[in-house]
């Protein structure tokens, strides 16, 4: 039995590193910009993606899941080695490391925005599980991907939770919220949260100062020791102080490796094509996108304005206090 | 809360930056010498330098006229401290307040560390205004309550300069926290030599001792000589914080 106990105090906040505005990151050759509706910490928040060329995208469904070299307009990517250049995906960061918002894809929303999550009309936060503050890695999902509610996943016998996959980014730098940046896989969990299948990436930016020490999930072991045993235990707890019970992995909650994270992530990419093509049922997950020309869903740059202006615009500044941001939680054994 | 409040000179993360305490009346005053030591019996104020999980090395000026917090310096930088593994910055409210904030504490022990061959006590204590303050009552309950706080604490305090190419710190008694009982001995003792240091009976070795309240000491001024050492500098500034981003890299080192 664990057992819980907060800490609480009034106090200033914690200082800027990690709050750093969506995408202002220096990124002069960006192919992606983002745009914020609403104020940040509250229900209506909301922040669009665009192309390089001003018009509105879905980051869930118009940005490849692997980085085309000639998306890169002739910029070169930091080197990866040649055989590696093949596996390099596009992620799209929700949450910067030690930020605690619950931000992520609204995948029910057309053009899915980032948003935060909201539980019983609340805007969720992450808590911070001692010794740790908010989230211990940069962390988004790898676009064009989807873990079918339908389908039981064989390594973990449940079915999918129904969003694309996520990526831990264990890089240095704390990214910031809608940054898309390009990944090396390394390496993969398997959670079952809540009884559903939440596959966590593990990967590390390809401009990360030390990218080309990491090739696959010993490396993380070996450069930076303790950080999976971390992992491992902040998802096993996170939902502890929601009054939730600890969550269970596949595979004794190993890490598997590179080889295997790659099959996973094909998987669900094949999960959301099938998606777009309306081949399964999607449920209330809203497919409208630009790029995909073929897609049911696919609509004009023009139709993709207006739905994103239809979107309310609040000038409400008020917004959730930062106290729950503030509180360490204890799970004594 | 307490009638004090603070004024801000030039942009944080500047070398300039510097936090100046000013009293109910709104006169400046010294942080280090005008705010009484005891709010109340086993009541003490803390001045907050570093808020937690902040990485700005905030402190007292102990040389400077009227004690403003400003960020530390070494070799002409701005010192932060590193994330070190599984930490982010300081992993409490530390010291005395970064923005002004003073706060009254319950003092529940103390850690001796010995840093680059000083001594330097840690007390560890608690917000008399936390929700579960009166919970706290000597260290057993923190340990007893926070499981793993104090070991972290000790872990910290060891290895926090290793990122900078210094050797881990040591302790006194074996790293063991020592009880409310001895530590109101210690602070009892500081306090003693801070009442020698700030009457002139002892050399303060570079020590600023300006203050406003102190009666008996000849370093007292009077408010308006503090306000033209404040007036001096450079005015507030209106610009966003920005701490540099190579703040936010996260130190791994095997544990010793």
């Amino acid at each position: 039995v664990s057992l819980l106990l907060r800490l609480r105090r009034p106090g200033p906040p914690p200082t800027c590193a990690g709050e750093r505005a969506p995408a202002r990151a220096a990124q002069r050759h960006a192919l992606y910009r983002t745009e914020e509706r609403g104020w940040p910490r509250s229900l209506v928040y909301r922040v669009f993606f665009k192309n390089v060329a001003g018009h509105y995208i879905s980051p869930f469904h118009d940005i490849p899941l692997k980085v085309d070299s000639k998306e890169e307009n002739g910029i070169p990517t930091k080197k990866a080695r040649n055989d590696e250049y093949e596996n390099l995906f596009n992620m799209v960061v929700e949450v910067p490391r030690w930020t605690n918002a619950k931000m992520e894809i609204a995948t029910e929303e057309p053009l899915n925005p980032i948003k935060q999550d909201v539980k019983n009309g609340k805007l969720r936060y992450a808590a911070n599980i001692f010794l740790h503050k908010g989230y211990i890695w940069n962390y988004g999902a790898l676009p064009q991907t989807w873990e079918d509610p339908h389908q039981k996943d064989k390594s973990t016998n449940c079915c999918g939770d129904n969003d694309p996959i996520d990526v831990c980014e264990i890089g240095s730098k704390v990214l910031s919220r809608g940054e898309v940046i390009h990944v090396k896989i390394l390496g993969i969990l398997g959670l079952i949260d809540e009884g559903e299948t939440d596959w966590k990436l593990i990967a590390i930016n390809v401009n990360d100062p030390e990218a080309s020490k990491f090739h696959d999930i010993g490396d993380v072991k070996k450069f930076k020791p303790g950080y999976l045993e971390a992992t491992l235990n902040w998802f096993r707890v996170y939902k502890v102080p929601e009054g939730k019970p600890e969550n269970q992995f596949a595979f004794n909650g190993e890490f598997k490796n590179k080889a295997f994270a790659l099959e996973v992530i094909k998987s669900t990419h094949e999960c959301w094509k099938a998606l777009l093509m309306k081949k399964c049922n999607g449920g209330a997950i809203n497919c409208t996108n630009v790029q995909v020309c073929d897609s049911p869903f696919h609509c004009t740059q023009d139709e993709a304005r207006s739905l994103v202006e239809s979107v309310s615009f609040s000038l409400n500044k008020e917004s959730d206090e930062e106290d729950a941001e503030q509180a360490w939680y204890f799970l004594g054994k | 809360m307490s009638g004090f409040s603070s004024e801000e000179r030039a942009a944080p993360f500047t070398l300039d930056y510097r936090v100046f305490l000013k009293n109910e009346k709104g006169q400046y005053i010294s942080p280090f010498h005008d705010i009484p030591i005891y709010a109340d019996k086993d009541v003490f104020h803390v001045v907050v330098e570093v808020p937690r999980w902040s990485n700005a090395k905030m402190e007292i000026a102990t040389k400077d006229p009227l004690n403003p917090i400003k960020q530390d310096v070494k070799k002409g930088k701005l010192r932060y401290v590193a994330n070190l593994f599984p930490y982010k910055g300081y992993i409490w409210n530390y010291g005395v307040c970064a923005r002004g904030e003073i706060i009254r504490v319950k003092v529940l022990g103390i850690l001796t560390m010995i840093d680059e061959g000083e001594t330097d006590w840690k007390v560890i204590a608690i917000n008399v205004d936390d929700s579960d303050a009166a919970n706290y009552n000597d260290i057993h309950d923190v340990k007893r309550l926070k499981p793993g706080y104090l070991e972290a604490t000790v872990d910290w305090f060891r290895r926090y300069k290793v990122p900078d190419r210094k050797p881990e710190n040591e302790f006194a008694f074996n790293a063991e926290f020592k009880d409310k009982d001895f530590t109101m001995g210690i602070i009892k003792s500081t306090h003693d030599h801070w009442k020698a240091l700030v009457t002139k009976k002892t050399d303060g070795k570079g020590i600023s001792c300006m203050n406003t309240t102190v009666s008996e000491s000849p370093f007292k001024c009077d408010p308006n000589a503090a306000k033209a050492i404040v007036d001096a500098l450079p005015p507030p500034c209106e610009s966003a914080c920005t701490v540099p981003t190579d703040v936010d890299k996260w130190f791994h080192h095997q544990k010793n």
